[in-house]
């Protein structure tokens, strides 16, 4: 059986890789992530209520829309841990013993294989189409207008802004450069159906992404990194973002030479899971919001 | 002998319960393991229900924003709709329209009314909500910054468009 939101929401790490990666991106997002972890916990921030019998009411609430699957959150859910799955025996070989001191790469360079452009851009361009897809099962599509809509996408906060932030450094800066939006865009439209068929990330989560068939899904994905190539350079050249000064702010706990940075990139995709981590946060999140404004 | 049939099935009875301790104490128990057993147990009654409303018909209800304020609309599901309310740039409070279909007990509160928003009983929820009963429609204001207050909540309830909302079917 699955877990309940509120054993996901519990059992949310406080010191991991992840955690270590996502707080080294302060600096990109200042102060809008705190790792907020425990449903209950999460219960009492969001709403800022502290009577019991009330915060009852609203996590029983919530676990009950979880669990009611025509609502979309475990298909937001499944989608946020399957685009993610992470090697957690190299996340845990790459801590073990390295409380206070840095992780050195080097150690790690025979058991990570940097991948090809095609394939990390693919994977970029899937962690985005999830996250459309997951915005729809949990938020519906908000308003009456496509300026409602973008409106609301346009007002990422908290861990859902840290999260597009990660996926900008992670997935775009560090492992395809400085231009990755144009190498994205020119690798993706000599990307035919199927070698998106033989992608193993577009393998694991195709049976949620719309448009019918592979062609139609590449149609999709297309439409969609052109719908957000437009914010995503703004979030980059607004914030004066570049592989150097992401790879500065995490030489603080991994080291790394800049030559050395497609290994960094596979390191950090084997090793991380920000997207199922803050996934799961920001679904915990409008779940709670919706419950309390409903009981 | 006088019981041989329990004595039969008391071994693997035994079994079944220690079984069942060990799997469940392997586990944390938590405050919410009732809703998630009633929830998921077969013939559960589905949180949002056939018969709820659309979310799309409750947002034209809902007020528009102005005065420094911007209106951000946030989730639209079955039975739901709901707003953030902005002042530069912050999130200041939450505007929200449910349908009580799906959770009765909702609609319950309203019987102990004592105040009237609109014409309609309200009431205040925690430290942080003021609710209007509209039929069988919870409108609600929710506080996510000291500085919005409950005569905020009160003020921003009377401009929901309370009796076109009062007129959905």
């Amino acid at each position: 059986m699955s877990k309940s939101i509120f054993e996901l929401v519990d059992q949310l790490p406080t010191n991991n890789m992840t955690i270590m990666v996502l707080r080294s991106l302060d600096f990109v997002v200042p102060g809008q992530w705190d790792n907020l972890v425990g449903f209950t916990n999460t219960i009492r921030t969001v709403t800022g209520e502290t009577d019991e019998s009330l915060i009852q009411q609203i996590g029983d609430r919530a676990v009950c829309l979880y669990n009611d699957k025509s609502q979309g959150y475990q298909r937001a859910m499944w989608l946020y841990q399957t685009v993610d799955r992470t090697d957690s025996a190299l996340g845990a070989a790459a801590l073990a013993n390295k409380v206070g001191e840095k992780i050195p790469l080097m150690g790690f360079l025979n058991k990570i294989t940097p991948k090809a452009d095609k394939a990390q851009t693919i994977d970029l361009c899937m962690k985005l189409v999830v996250e459309l897809v997951a915005f729809c099962q949990i938020n519906g599509i908000p308003g009456d207008s496509i300026g409602d809509f973008v409106g609301s996408l346009g007002d990422y906060s908290g861990e859902s802004l840290m999260r597009m932030a990660a996926l900008v450094c992670i997935d775009g800066l560090i492992p395809l450069g400085p231009d990755f939006i144009l190498k994205a865009l020119s690798t993706l439209n000599g990307t035919n159906p199927t070698e998106l068929e033989q992608n193993n990330t577009f393998q694991s989560v195709k049976d949620l992404i719309p448009g019918g068939n592979t062609a139609g899904q590449l149609n999709f994905i297309n439409q969609s990194f052109d719908s957000v190539k437009g914010w995503m350079s703004g979030f980059v050249s607004g914030r004066g973002l570049t592989p150097e000064n992401v790879i500065n702010n995490m030489q603080k706990f991994v080291e790394i030479s800049a030559d050395k940075l497609d290994y960094l990139g596979a390191f950090l995709d084997m090793t991380t899971n920000y997207y199922e981590h803050t996934g799961t946060q920001t679904l915990a999140r409008r779940l709670i919001e919706r419950a309390v404004a409903e009981i | 002998m006088i019981f041989p049939g329990l004595r039969r099935i008391l071994a693997p009875f035994l079994l079944a319960v220690l079984l069942l301790v060990t799997s469940c104490s392997a586990k944390q128990p938590s405050r919410f393991d009732q809703a998630q057993i009633e929830s998921t147990k077969r013939g559960a009654t589905p949180a949002v229900v056939k018969e709820s409303q659309q979310g799309s018909s409750f947002n034209k209800f809902l007020p528009k924003g102005g005065g420094g304020y911007d209106r951000v609309f946030t989730q639209e599901k079955k039975g739901f709709a709901e707003a953030k309310l902005n002042k530069n740039g912050k999130n200041v409070a939450m505007l929200s329209i449910s349908d009580t279909v799906n959770l009765p007990d909702a609609a319950k509160k309203f019987q102990s009314s004592t105040q009237k928003i609109g014409g309609y009983p309200a009431v205040d929820v925690g430290n942080t909500q003021t609710a209007v009963l509209v039929g069988h429609y919870q409108v609600k204001v929710l506080s996510r910054d000291p500085s919005f207050t409950k005569s905020d909540r009160d003020a921003w309830l009377k401009q929901f468009d309370l009796n076109g909302l009062a007129n959905l079917k």
